[in-house]
């Protein structure tokens, strides 16, 4: 019998050896985590501009006042060293940590709410193959009544989803999985009501976040300025296309996120965009438009020697004009957003780097940046309305004059 | 009728180096410095990168108020300067009576003392730059510990691609210094 036992514990001691020895299972997992947190973004919030990454401190302005991203590097202290893969998956899907604090749900958590169990098991894997950074994230700082965490429970009782979306890969939109859930689109495309909450029933149908447009995403909406499936895919993979670059907050999506991103995966995002049956894009309208006046001169003074004469841009230096996204949204808020502030300088991919679009801020009034919009919006956005003076001013701040 | 009668043109107003320039018809879509070189024969100004990315181009706009700003002429239209007075790096320099150069200017001196430029290309732009500079602190002088970073944030983002700007940055800061009003006292 004693023997029998020792045997059985032989036995049970090889087999841990044996699952320990295996590197392939632990390797596969925490690289497929690693792919999962890019496709997640998670360093867009919880790595800080020059930071170790994931160890938190990115500001997130809310309505409601900043929120930090927090450090989630296995660091006992200040990380999330002494979480189980359970209290990790509580976190990520629910907003609960261990102690039972609400997260704000700046953190994703509503989308998050699909992510699979294998693929937060992974999330985890990797996270904890960090090596630990002992460093404290810095304290988010909100507004009364939004800095009693107990008012989350209301809310989320109210906005979070109820029904766990046990994401089955083989037969789940993956698509959809990584718009809607990893990928976390509608965190800013998909329009909020009062309570901060992402009203579902409007689903990325466009909202205004930071002072700048995050552009409707509909099939319908895309479709309207022009883009295709394959300029889609293009747009996510290199952050350019022939519609224009990313700037603003969807340059560090591309950044960190939808540029490692398989082919299949953006393919997939691009049908979940799109939809089975893509619209057919709409052509840019055939404009006889003016090539005098002061718009038309405000552009050969200020934007033609980089965008040219022409409008067609210099390749890898400056957009082409005709047909870009901006100057197709309906809504004149990024061009305006663009002119005034400029663009900070990029890198796309790892030989490329391009250099900053200088703001007018200094150069143009809202008069003139009025006119500048109207004309660019008639000759290469399809457009036939004007912007006005007081719209400029709503949308740079009055202070500017 | 001549090739340039057929191109959208205007009637461009400009002084140029204290000097108010004839007027004629210049294309609605020249860049300034193909007006400075092409219509002025004043081909000091440099083109550099073409993409407003290496400030070799830079001139001096002055304006009314008595200040005075870089802009690059490479991706600024002619136009944009229509009634506006610039200097170029023509017109730093005490000429005499015959238009030879008589004597430097204080920032001009300075380079060549320091041997602040090698192949030349750059030195229009740093020229004008660090005259920008000079002239504000001489309307707002900063102390003298924090003249460093001054003139860093003033040049930085103009390139040089041969001296590493340690030469630049010493007759700057030499120029500063050599200008009375410039450094708060205390």
């Amino acid at each position: 019998m004693r023997r029998v036992l020792l045997m059985a514990g032989l036995l049970v001691a090889a087999t841990g050896v044996a699952r320990a020895a295996d590197p392939g299972a632990d390797t596969d997992r925490v690289e497929r985590g690693r792919y999962l947190a890019r496709a997640a973004d998670c360093a867009a919030c919880h790595t800080s501009e020059g930071g170790t990454p994931y160890a938190g401190g990115h500001p997130i302005e809310t309505p409601f006042g900043t929120v930090y991203g927090t450090n989630i590097t296995p660091d006992d202290d200040y990380g999330i060293g002494d979480y189980s893969a359970d209290d990790f998956h509580r976190a990520l899907t629910e907003g609960e940590l261990p102690d039972g604090t609400q997260l704000y749900p700046a953190m994703p958590y509503t989308d998050y709410h699909g992510i699979s169990r294998a693929d937060s098991d992974a999330l985890y894997a990797y996270f904890m193959s960090l090596d630990p950074v002992h460093q404290q994230s810095t304290q988010t700082d909100l507004a009364w009544p939004f800095s009693m965490r107990w008012t989350l429970n209301a809310w989320n009782w109210l906005f979070a989803p109820d029904d766990s979306d046990d994401s089955d890969e083989s037969t789940a939109d993956r698509g959809r999985y990584l718009v809607d859930t990893l990928g976390h689109c509608g965190a800013c495309h998909t329009p909020r009501n009062a309570f901060g909450a992402v009203e579902s029933d409007h689903r990325l149908e466009g909202a205004v976040i930071g002072g700048y447009e995050a552009p409707a995403l509909t099939p319908d909406a895309l479709a309207g300025r022009g883009w295709t499936a394959s300029d889609l895919t293009r747009f996510l993979r290199d952050g350019r296309s022939p519609q224009g670059s990313m700037y603003s907050e969807m340059y560090p999506v591309f950044h960190h996120s939808t540029r490692y991103l398989r082919e299949d995966d953006l393919s997939a995002m691009t049908h979940a965009l799109l939809g089975d049956d893509p619209p057919e894009p709409t052509p840019l309208a055939a404009k006889s438009s003016t090539t005098d006046g002061q718009g038309a001169q405000l552009y050969l003074d200020n934007c033609a020697g980089c965008h040219g004469s022409d409008g067609r841009g210099v390749a890898r230096v400056a957009s082409a004009m005709p047909g870009n996204t901006t100057l197709r949204l309906d809504s004149p808020r990024n061009l305006v957003k663009v002119i005034h502030e400029g663009i900070e300088a990029r890198s796309f991919g790892t030989f490329e780097r391009v250099q900053a679009m200088p703001g007018f801020a200094d150069d143009m009034d809202a008069d003139q940046i009025a006119a500048l919009a109207t004309w660019l919006r008639q000759r290469w956005g399809g457009h036939d309305d004007t912007v006005d003076t007081a719209a400029v001013e709503d949308i740079i701040g009055a202070s500017s004059d | 009728m001549s090739e340039r009668d057929r191109i959208p043109s205007t009637p461009l107003h400009v002084t140029i180096n204290g000097r108010r320039q004839p007027v004629e018809d210049v294309p609605n879509e020249l860049m300034m410095l193909d007006y400075l070189h092409e219509y002025r024969n004043l081909t000091g100004t440099r083109y550099g990168c073409g993409i407003g990315l290496c400030r070799a181009c830079t001139v001096i706009v002055d304006h009314e108020d008595g200040t005075s700003e870089e802009r690059r002429t490479c991706i600024t239209g002619a136009h944009f300067f229509e009634g506006k007075s610039i200097r170029t790096v023509e017109g730093h320099a005490e000429r005499d009576e015959d238009g030879e150069i008589a004597s430097l200017s204080e920032v001009q001196q300075q380079f060549l003392e320091h041997f602040s430029f090698q192949c030349s290309y750059c030195a229009p732009g740093f020229v004008n730059a660090a005259t920008v500079l000079v002239e504000r602190l001489q309307r707002e002088p900063v102390a003298r510990e924090a003249l460093e970073d001054t003139i860093s944030d003033a040049l930085e983002d103009h390139l040089c691609r041969c001296t590493g700007y340690v030469r630049y940055y010493r007759a700057v800061r030499d120029a500063v210094l050599a200008t009375p009003g410039t450094i708060k006292e205390g």
